[in-house]
């Protein structure tokens, strides 16, 4: 839309500008995915005890610095192309549709590893402080199961209502994180640790799970450029945005997982093992005192809670632009017309979730390690693998569009941020044993990479089938709701215009 | 009601989104909206006043329609030459501009009630329809219409268009079978002017964009 020349006084500019999102609201929406309380308190420590590894504030800054330099291409990008799918449309755009296709599979498929993996956080978690609290032995997938009720339940209903409430968890949480590791600095057992900044760590054994340990952090940040259109400067309030998520991001889990390390004493791995998420807690107690570390569990639980919610939003819009754009079945671009909810994706993503709930419940899996920290991290390897495959589509775009942008947005950050990609998704996999704390050859070695391999396989195989079958749909893949063919509105009226049979 | 007339398109399309019983919108305000802002230009297209061509609306004639709520978009768009964006100008009357006019519309056609209802933190006035009958009329008329396998004409077709594109087709179409779909397809394939099958899907889009950016 070329509607860049304002005029002095104009209603429809003003109008329109009023309702346009800030830095700040951008921001928002990025960093209430990634639940900083949920990953400093319940990833980090966890991930400690499984991978013996405590290197991880380096970790951290290391992600950064990487997703950084993608970020420069990738928001570029956002300047040039209608994206409410984010990764996929850029796949689709920058390398072919096929690939677009699988890439939108691949991320469902991640994306879902993160919102089980909060059920099994919440139940395990939720479970011990019950205990404390109440006395109450209550099982971890009762709680589970509730919460994943009640974000069933808000996920098909009002949808501005979520979106306070998650700003204040948020705000609260970042606080609580701030005070904590504050309170770890001026505890008596501080001894400022270098192991969690020695940089020699990432190159040494094991980098490829410290690296996917802080990148499930960041997961959420790139979900910005979906606001572009949206935004008050489409040129500017994205980029701010992400890299404003991306460093303070950085600096608080950096920070925190570093000052809690230092904290704990030189046995900080057996008491991750043996404290768990409450370590982040334990460490500042003779600090801060009991109630401040009831205070902490209780917002741990609501942070969690906020991460599912928000996890489950961001899975339901995003099965919905694929369903308005027929890349998964017409029936997931519905919505539920009093709330604008997207109905069916919500659905489909609250069926997932109660059967991995349930299965873990009875087969009696450990939810904290095997579907918590496994299915985060699983997620995380998802992710990076999904931001390595944007960054060269970012390449291909440009490599044909280079229009507008200069050498270091075309292609000097989105070439040096590939090549990092790479080296960070190579080590990753070839790291999975130790990140998932299990001999190499075992079980879910294999099985988190098989299932991401079948999925985009599947995605790049339902594509060719649209091509033949479905042309109108598969010129329109990755174009977004705004191209200008006819019937681009991707739902009921368009697939009526197409003669759509199959569409309900 | 012996004589119910087909009302002009956003007024009918107002009504189509009152539940019939209670008389409480089935669609959220930004998508009542955005149906409603498509539904006036919509208006203005029968009104020979403007075209839809490559996604912008074209001024073929500024002579006022003698109906104020077109009248007043026309106004606007005289005043905003600098704008021309279909999806500019839906997003723009979306943000209450349109459903005001047509509230206002309604109100003097008696249609409506102004209806005032005492909360915690002041007064909120909303309309309703007057008459539950009134309400649920145009969307009877379609479906009787496609019942009979009869032909719709061009108004209603774009109805029945913004039905689907907001959504409301959950609602309203329930009772379609297969054949009666299929039959409404058709006419929006064989008879709906590009223009307006431009306009609807359009809407459509921006509903959809609504409910990605969580403004839906």
């Amino acid at each position: 839309m070329s509607s860049t020349t304002t005029p002095p006084q104009s209603q429809l500019s003003n109008a329109l500008a009023k309702d346009r999102l800030g830095v700040a609201a951008v921001v928002f929406f990025v960093m209430s995915a990634a639940a900083p309380l949920t990953v400093v308190a319940g990833v980090v420590p966890t991930g400690i005890a499984v991978t013996g590894l405590t290197s991880i504030s380096i970790a951290f800054i290391a992600v950064a610095i990487v997703l950084a330099i993608f970020a420069v291409g990738y928001v570029a990008m956002s300047r040039h192309i209608a994206n409410a799918g984010a990764f996929y449309a850029y796949i689709s755009q920058g390398i072919g549709r096929p690939f677009g296709v699988g890439g939108a599979w691949l991320a469902l498929l991640a994306y879902n590893c993160f919102q089980c993996a909060s059920y099994g956080g919440l139940g395990a978690i939720g479970s011990l402080y019950f205990k404390d609290w109440f006395d109450l032995d209550i099982k971890w997938w009762v709680l589970a199961l509730i919460c994943w009720a009640l974000t069933a339940i808000l996920g098909v209903r009002d949808v501005a209502v979520n979106g306070r409430v998650l700003a204040t968890l948020l705000v609260a949480e970042i606080l609580l994180v701030l005070v904590f590791s504050f309170a770890n600095v001026f505890s008596p057992n501080f001894h400022a640790s270098s192991a969690p900044i020695d940089a020699g760590s990432l190159v040494g054994a094991g980098a490829g799970a410290l690296l996917a340990m802080a990148i499930t952090g960041f997961v959420g940040f790139e979900q910005s450029v979906v606001f572009a259109e949206e935004s008050r400067d489409p040129r500017r309030t994205v980029s701010r945005a992400t890299y404003i998520a991306i460093a303070l991001i950085a600096v608080l889990y950096g920070f925190a997982s570093w000052s809690m390390i230092s904290a704990a004493g030189g046995n900080v791995v057996e008491r991750a093992g043996t404290e768990g998420p409450d370590l982040f807690f334990n460490v500042a107690s003779d600090q801060l005192g009991s109630a401040a570390v009831h205070l902490g569990h209780a917002l741990f639980l609501t942070s969690l809670i906020a991460a599912m919610i928000s996890f489950h939003n961001i899975i339901s819009r995003y099965t919905f632009s694929l369903g308005r754009e027929g890349v998964l079945p017409r029936m997931f671009g519905r919505t539920v017309p009093g709330t604008g909810a997207p109905k069916n994706g919500s659905l489909a993503q609250s069926v997932l979730g109660l059967i991995v709930i349930v299965i873990y419940a009875v087969a009696g899996w450990d939810p904290l390690v095997q579907l918590f920290f496994w299915g985060g991290t699983a997620g995380g390897i998802g992710v990076l693998l999904l931001i390595t495959v944007s960054s060269i589509a970012v390449i291909g775009y440009f490599a044909r569009h280079p229009e507008g942008e200069d050498f270091w947005h075309r292609i000097g950050a989105p070439v040096l941020g590939t090549i990092l990609l790479l080296v960070m998704s190579y080590l990753t996999l070839t790291n999975i044993a130790t990140l998932f704390g299990v001999e190499s050859g075992s079980g879910p070695t294999w099985v988190v990479p098989l299932a991401f391999g079948i999925v985009t396989l599947g995605g790049i195989l339902w594509a060719l089938v649209l091509r033949s079958s479905r042309p109108d749909v598969y010129a329109g893949i990755g174009l977004g709701a705004r191209s200008s063919t006819a019937g681009s509105g991707g739902g009921g009226f368009a697939a009526a215009l197409a003669g759509d049979r199959e569409a309900k | 009601m012996a004589s119910s007339p087909q009302l002009p398109l956003a007024d009918d399309l107002f009504l189509t989104a009152h539940d019939t019983v209670k008389g409480k919108s089935l669609l959220t305000p930004a998508t009542l909206g955005l149906g409603l802002a498509a539904a006036l230009i919509g208006e203005l297209v029968f009104w020979r006043r403007l075209d839809l061509i490559d996604g912008k609306l074209a001024l073929i004639d500024d002579r006022p329609t003698g109906d104020p709520a077109t009248t007043a978009v026309l106004d606007q768009l005289l005043r905003e030459g600098h704008h021309r964006g279909v999806r500019e100008w839906i997003s723009f009357l979306a943000t209450g501009i349109a459903t005001d006019l047509v509230e206002r519309r309604l109100s003097r056609a008696g249609l409506l009630v102004r209806q005032e209802k005492r909360g915690l933190l002041g007064t909120k006035v909303s309309f309703t329809p007057a008459d539950s009958m009134v309400a649920g009329w145009p969307a009877t008329r379609i479906r009787t219409f496609i019942g009979r396998g009869e032909l719709l004409d061009v108004s209603d077709l774009v109805l029945a268009g913004l039905i689907l594109a907001t959504g409301l087709d959950q609602h309203v179409f329930l009772t379609l079978d297969a054949r009666g779909r299929e039959q409404l397809f058709d006419q929006f394939r064989r008879r709906l002017p590009a223009m307006l099958q431009d306009l609807v899907a359009h809407a459509e889009a921006a509903v959809g964009d609504a409910v990605m950016a969580r403004r839906a």
